[in-house]
């Protein structure tokens, strides 16, 4: 009896194997793409629902290809593509601030294969020429964001200043007012800590002449005396209060914008969606104002322009169905989704972008865009070297910056 | 004889099968993929690029940062391990007396225990703000400071008050431990000491106290391997920061891996970790085991 019993069990998983093995055998090939993508701020959390969105219509259309997009903060993005890829689970397509060190290791399709000709061409060529690799356009970029100087114009007018600082020299001279006349008000908040420290110092670098790279020796600069001089001047500031205490602590959002917001700092360096965030986060009320940053005497100000990409990993093999997924996701009725949810940053394609430029808000950074430096986004280990500055760079203010700026040199130099 | 032994060893098998696959599978399989990625050259993306030989360990050792971190990390271990014990013992003693609300208070003390580190973290992270915290707050009104300050601003400054934070997480399971040992001394002892006229602080330093010496070392030695791991604490109040100034090698291993992009080189930190642990914990036993025979 029990033996029976035991065979007629096996006998039943055995044919329940098979109809479950016959029940997911598809009668044609089926893709399924993996997407990463980056946690735009928006106006809370669309992004999530926006690509939802475009997977369910993206399968309608192609039955045999399903999309399944992971939605991850911009705290842990590297971390979790790094992580996938070592543990060989390669995602298709990730969308994220950088490309190049995938490409230098050889994983990822050129932008020629992930879209078509015609969708490639509506993408702006200042944008295409930062996703290169060795002269190979390997990243699509997504969209781009600039920065400007932002400002409380109550607080200005309250410490008696009319005209905006045009040299490093007027603006101590003004801080100094503030410091004077306004009590418990940081003249400039200046986020060096982890969160955003590599965009704050180069603006500041690149107002002094300074940059990270230097791309005529090929060769990292962080501590190039441009960038010293612009450390210790920042230290000067720091050091006679100008700034918010500990710059290496304080962090672009929880720090700077937050006093900003409280109507506590006069000045900040702020992105495009600066002014969206203040309205969702207590500074709803502020007169601000926008104008372009402070440089040093004899040197040009620049405003830093970041844009970020959509890259295509190749080990999975799946290029004619990522190339059908790229190319809905920048049909330009899409497109102006994909931007609503990520919250108004600059458009990189020519359609989109000519109804940018008339948009009140956005005019005033895409007109800064031409002179704006980049981060030099194509150099391999530039992911890496970022995380370095991020950690150490606050210390060359609060610290000797020589002797700071110094070992991010040896580290960036070692990196890979 | 020697078969129905064998066939006993055998018989066995089964019964500890499953904590010997366990033990392999989430302990020693994965030390060993962590040495082994210490020695392999693995790019940003997470490729490998095939054995690197000594070179992870040699970029770390020329890390600027890594003595004061090591310097650090033993401070931290050692003091809040230590401080934790001798904040517990007298704890311990107050919650074994009995008095009104006794229940109340061992309760009440089980919460920071009980509650995520995160959480708890992330609360101090708030009370301590420099611009909004409410201890700045509270001295402000009392008038104990002038000025706002940053408590999380300074290296000294923010190191003790992560270091009061991991106090405060480590004393209820200490604590409770301690109580334990409390509860297993019988009052027979107690009463025969009070007879012979012992004192009460002869009792407790010649009774009670050698007495506690197992739930201590167990306590010590959970606390130590708990404080030197610790992650949470460091990473949600400063995250090592200002720079490195208040990283411990966990934290710093963390940094190296998923900051500047280096899995290889961070293994090889973790090796290290490990090593330094079971250091620690190897001295330990010889420390505690050598007053046991003296």
């Amino acid at each position: 009896m029990k033996r029976m019993t035991r065979g007629a069990a096996v006998t039943s998983a055995i044919a329940l194997a098979v109809t479950m093995a016959v029940g997911i055998t598809p009668s044609h090939a089926a893709t399924t793409l993996t997407m990463i993508a980056a946690d735009y701020p928006g106006d809370g959390h669309t992004q999530q629902d926006q690509w939802t969105d475009f997977a369910t219509r993206f399968h309608a259309a192609n039955p045999d290809i399903t999309v399944n997009v992971i939605v991850k903060s911009w705290n842990d993005i590297d971390q979790y593509v790094a992580t996938q890829i070592a543990s060989g689970q390669t995602p298709d397509v990730v969308n994220k601030g950088d490309y190049s060190a995938p490409a230098a290791a050889g994983l990822l399709y050129p932008a020629s294969k992930i879209v078509s000709p015609a969708t490639l061409a509506d993408i702006l060529p200042a944008f295409l020429n930062n996703s290169k690799y060795n002269g190979v356009v390997y990243a699509l970029p997504d969209l781009a964001s600039a920065r400007a100087l932002f400002y409380n114009k109550d607080l200005l007018t309250k410490a008696g200043i009319t005209k905006l600082p045009t040299s490093w020299l007027s603006l101590t001279t003004d801080l100094g007012i503030i410091h004077r006349k306004l009590k418990g008000i940081y003249g400039y908040a200046i986020p060096l800590g982890p969160e955003e420290a590599q965009a704050e110092f180069n603006i500041w670098a690149g107002g002094n002449g300074g940059s990270y790279y230097n791309y005529a020796t090929k060769a990292w600069v962080l501590n190039s005396p441009a960038n010293v001089a612009t450390a210790t001047f920042l230290k000067s500031l720091t050091t006679k209060g100008y700034t918010e205490p500990n710059p290496d602590k304080c962090d672009r959002t929880a720090c700077a914008q937050a006093l900003f917001a409280a109507g506590k700092a006069v000045f900040i360096n702020g992105s495009v969606f600066l002014g969206s965030w203040l309205k969702a986060n207590g500074g709803a009320k502020l007169n601000v104002g926008t104008g372009s940053f402070v440089s040093n005497t004899g040197h040009k100000p620049v405003t830093l322009g970041v844009q970020d990409y959509f890259t295509a990993y190749s080990k999975n093999g799946n290029q004619a169905a990522i190339q059908k997924w790229m190319d809905f996701i920048y049909e330009p009725a899409n497109y102006a989704k994909f931007l609503v949810a990520a919250g108004g940053f600059i458009p990189a394609t020519k359609s989109a972008g000519a109804k940018a430029a008339s948009d009140p808000a956005l005019a005033p950074f895409i007109k800064l865009l031409p002179n704006a430096v980049f981060y030099p986004g194509d150099i391999a280990s530039w992911n890496s070297v970022k995380g370095q500055i991020q950690q150490g760079i606050g210390q060359a203010v609060t610290g000797d910056p020589a002797k700071v700026l110094g070992q991010l040199q040896t580290a960036a130099a070692a990196a890979k | 004889m020697t078969t129905v032994r064998k066939r006993y060893r055998v018989g066995a098998l089964p019964w500890i099968g499953p904590a010997m696959a366990v033990i392999f599978l989430m302990v020693l399989y994965p030390a060993f993929e962590m040495i082994k990625t210490s020695f392999m050259s693995i790019d940003p993306t997470g490729t490998s690029h095939g054995f690197a030989g000594l070179s992870n360990y040699r970029t770390l050792f020329r890390n600027p940062n890594l003595t004061a971190v090591l310097e650090r990390t033993v401070i931290w271990t050692i003091s809040i391990v230590v401080l934790t014990v001798l904040i517990s013992l007298p704890v311990a003693q107050i919650l074994h007396a009995k008095f009104p609300g006794r229940r109340f208070v061992r309760y009440a003390l089980i919460v920071p225990w009980a509650a995520s580190v995160v959480m708890t973290s992330t609360s101090w992270l708030w009370i301590l703000n420099g611009y909004y915290g409410v201890l700045n707050r509270i001295l402000l009104s009392l008038g104990l400071i002038q000025d706002q300050k940053q408590f999380l601003g300074s290296q000294t400054q923010s190191f003790t008050w992560l270091i009061v934070v991991a106090i405060f997480v480590s004393v209820p399971f200490t604590t409770y431990v301690v109580l334990a040992g409390l509860t297993t001394i019988g009052e027979d002892i107690l009463e025969a000491s009070t007879v012979d006229g012992a004192s009460g602080w002869q009792r407790y330093k010649n009774i009670i106290f050698p007495l506690l010496r197992p739930a201590l070392l167990i306590s010590m030695v959970i606390n130590l391997i708990n404080v030197f791991n610790s992650f949470p604490i460091i990473w949600v109040m400063t995250t090592g920061g200002p720079g490195y100034s208040t990283d411990t090698t966990t934290t710093l291993a963390y940094k190296i891996s998923f900051r500047n992009a280096d899995i290889a080189q961070s293994a090889s930190m973790a090796t290290i970790n490990f090593g330094i642990i079971l250091l620690f914990i190897v001295l330990f036993l010889k420390v505690s085991r050598w007053r046991d025979d003296s």
